[in-house]
């Protein structure tokens, strides 16, 4: 269909997820809105991850920043994590997330990427047999 | 909303969200972040510094405000309560809150539900003490977008057990006095809540979350199910007046559409995320859909002008229910189908929502003025004004009426105003300046002939009457115009008093100038909506969309409107 071969402009999307982090949506445990309220660009977003239960990152609140270029929603944002953490998928030294690791190959081509889905793939993550009894950094530190 | 405006000015209601439960907490706009977690604590009833309050992918920080986040009403905080010594208390406090999840949510429901346990007075259901509608609103919020809320609350033993005992549904239902002032103006609805087994297939439905879901997306079809039980139909037909409009208002007011239009759309949008179950997960056709073509049963228009008559009647013409994708979509099926609008002027509650109109002519003159059509236009705006009430008489002439169901009469002066449109697209400069003596001789003769009946006079005001309001909608003007009033309040052409052609003449050159105009602006029917829309389509490029093909659907669809086209684009996008 006509529909499936265009893509939202980047800035009508990202307005609309701005609006789904006012509103709330989901569970709660993720959050995301504007990392300065006057970035007109709508490119960097602050967001919250909470440490899903049952594993060594529960009740811990992640901080991370999300960026969104020119080219998203085709191409994804980059993503960093202010709040230290140790996962196989980001960066022991610098907080960023190697996107390429997450499970994003399950996305198809076409369907356009989002802050929460790229929040929840992370905290999908976080679940995964090699992630979830990691030993993690004492809490507050941040990268 | 409303609930906002009801408020003193300063005091906002904020959603707190845990992942269990969610609660409105009302607050001060400037409060300060401490003042906010602590009306949060007494509320949820955990210790302050136990609280995490994030916003935005922000935590909020006690030392700041509500004001510096950008928090304003109807906003939602998330909450995270945090155990204070992690080990121990975390497994304390979640041994004490796995019994009550379901509680939990239960009580946090619109409905009240959970004060309902061990409280004898079953009027306190909420219904007494908050307003119906803004309840009823709230509800569907909260359960369209939490089908397990639903769900969790149906399995409440405690609510089962209510459920299946259907005296105790009926006292609930009669102790609202809205519901009450309901039943009683309505015998039929009052035999259908007092079928306990209705109720009770109903309750069984609801605890199913598929079944509900397939429920709200195929309504229509559940709608038609009703009918069939006796006395359905009828009390369907007066919940379209007694409900359904209360509730275009709240949706309106909300920035929706149509509500049914707006349950649809979520549950296709949910099957296509969350299907579950085995249920059918096509999406119907769904007869309040805008662009649906004339495809609707009678008895679904039927019910939409009802709504309409009694809108105009009640609500007066400021009621946004003529915005309403309902009303236009009814509006684009009557061009397409004549058929239709005869059904429609046959309907008894159209004689009645006219002669509603032309006793009220101040409410008529009002919808007039709501119309897009005149907006642009003040001139031929009071000119239908000081028309309006003559037309409205004319409109109750059996005569009149009977050309307007004469479909052959009807196709005639279709023809007729396609005519028009073709010597304006061929001789754009002919029209204005002949003055229309050429123009105007063929409507009236041609209905007169097929209508021998009527009289000289009043044949020549319907052919106008039914000219000038075809032109309107087919034309080149946003099909927002309400259906049936615009067809009221466009023509009011001659005068059977008056009677000569000269004041008919006169209308018409006005009329055909107007339409001049229009189409002079690049608007015909007959040019491709690429140049059409050129300018539209210009915007829509530069904002981004760069599908020219889905944006030239899109204007088509909206009929030029880049808004509604922007709207439509990601709403295609969003399923």
């Amino acid at each position: 269909m006509a529909s499936n071969s265009y893509k939202v402009p980047r800035n009508f999307q990202l307005l609309r997820e701005l609006e789904e982090a006012e509103k709330g949506c989901g569970d709660g445990s993720i959050s995301w809105g504007l990392l300065h309220a006057d970035d007109m660009q709508l490119n960097c977003w602050s967001c919250l991850i909470i440490g899903p239960p049952g594993t060594n990152f529960e009740n811990r609140v992640y901080t991370l920043i999300l960026e969104c270029g020119v080219n998203y929603p085709i191409e994804p944002p980059s993503a960093k994590f202010v709040t230290k953490i140790r996962m196989k998928e980001v960066n022991d030294q610098t907080g960023v997330v190697d996107l390429r690791l997450l499970h994003m190959q399950s996305r198809s081509n076409s369907s356009p990427y989002s802050i929460n889905g790229v929040l929840q793939e992370i905290r999908n993550a976080m679940t995964s047999k090699e992630n979830r009894k990691l030993s993690q950094p004492p809490e507050g530190s941040s990268f | 909303m409303a609930e906002s405006s009801e408020d003193s000015g300063s005091k906002i209601n904020i959603a707190v969200k845990t992942p269990k439960e969610k609660k409105d907490i009302e607050i001060g706009a400037d409060a300060s972040v401490k003042e906010f977690r602590e009306a949060i604590s007494k509320a949820f009833g955990a210790p302050v510094e136990q609280l995490c309050l994030i916003f935005a992918g922000k935590i909020l920080k006690d030392e700041e405000n509500l004001k510096q986040h950008g928090i304003k009403d109807g906003l939602t905080v998330h909450l995270v309560i945090k155990s204070a010594n992690r080990s121990q208390e975390q497994a304390a406090e979640r041994a004490q809150a796995a019994p009550t999840p379901s509680q939990a949510n239960v009580s946090n429901t619109p409905f009240n539900l959970g004060s309902m346990g061990g409280l004898p007075g079953l009027g306190g259901l909420g219904m007494g003490s908050s307003n119906f509608m803004d309840m009823q609103q709230r509800m569907q919020r909260e359960l369209m977008s939490n089908p397990e809320l639903l769900q969790n609350m149906m399995n409440n033993p405690m609510v089962q057990s209510l459920m299946s005992n259907p005296e105790v549904m009926r006292q609930l239902i009669t102790s609202n006095p809205q519901m009450r002032e309901l039943m009683e103006r309505n015998p039929e609805i009052t035999h259908m809540l007092n079928n306990p087994e209705l109720m009770r297939q109903t309750m069984q439905l609801t605890r199913n979350p598929a079944m509900m879901q397939e429920l709200m997306r195929q309504q229509d079809r559940a709608m038609s199910n009703l009918e069939s039980i006796p006395g359905g139909f009828g009390a369907l037909q007066r919940m379209y007046q007694e409900i359904q409009e209360p509730m275009l208002n709240a949706a309106q007011s909300m920035g929706r559409g149509n509500p049914f239009a707006a349950l649809s759309g979520q549950s296709q949008e949910s099957s296509g995320t969350q299907q579950q179950g085995q249920e059918n997960t096509d999406p119907l056709p769904n007869p309040w859909v805008p662009q649906s073509p004339g495809s609707t049963s009678i008895g679904t228009t039927g019910s939409t002008t009802t709504t309409t008559g009694t809108t105009a009647g009640n609500a007066l013409g400021s009621n946004p229910v003529f915005n309403t994708p309902g009303m236009q979509s009814l509006m684009s099926q009557m061009t397409q189908n004549p058929q239709l609008m005869q059904n429609m002027l046959q309907a008894p509650y159209m004689q009645s929502m006219l002669q509603h109109l032309s006793a009220n002519p101040e409410l008529a003159s009002q919808i007039m003025s709501q119309s897009p059509i005149f907006a642009g236009n003040p001139q031929l705006q009071e000119y239908t004004r000081q028309q309006l009430p003559i037309f409205l008489q004319q409109m109750q002439n059996p005569e009149v009426q009977n050309v307007m169901t004469n479909p052959r009469a009807l196709q005639a002066i279709m023809q007729i105003q396609q005519g028009l449109q073709t010597l304006q697209a061929e001789s754009p400069s002919l029209l204005p300046g002949m003055g229309l003596a050429g123009a105007v001789p063929p409507p009236m003769t041609i209905p007169g002939s097929t209508n021998s009946g009527t009289t000289g006079s009043s044949t020549v005001t319907t052919s106008t009457t039914s000219t000038t309001a075809t032109t309107a909608t087919s034309g080149t003007m946003p099909t927002t115009s309400p259906g049936a009033p615009a067809n009221t309040a466009t023509p009011s052409g001659g005068l059977p008093g008056q009677g000569g052609a000269d004041p008919l003449g006169g209308f018409m050159a006005q009329m055909l100038g107007m339409m001049a105009q229009g189409q002079g602006g690049g608007a015909d029917l007959n040019t491709a909506p690429e140049q059409r829309y050129a300018s539209q389509l210009e915007q829509l490029a530069a904002m981004g969309f760069i599908n020219r093909e889905a944006n030239i659907q899109a204007l088509i669809a909206t009929y030029g409107d880049v808004n509604d086209a922007i709207d439509r684009l990601l709403q295609q996008r969003g399923n």
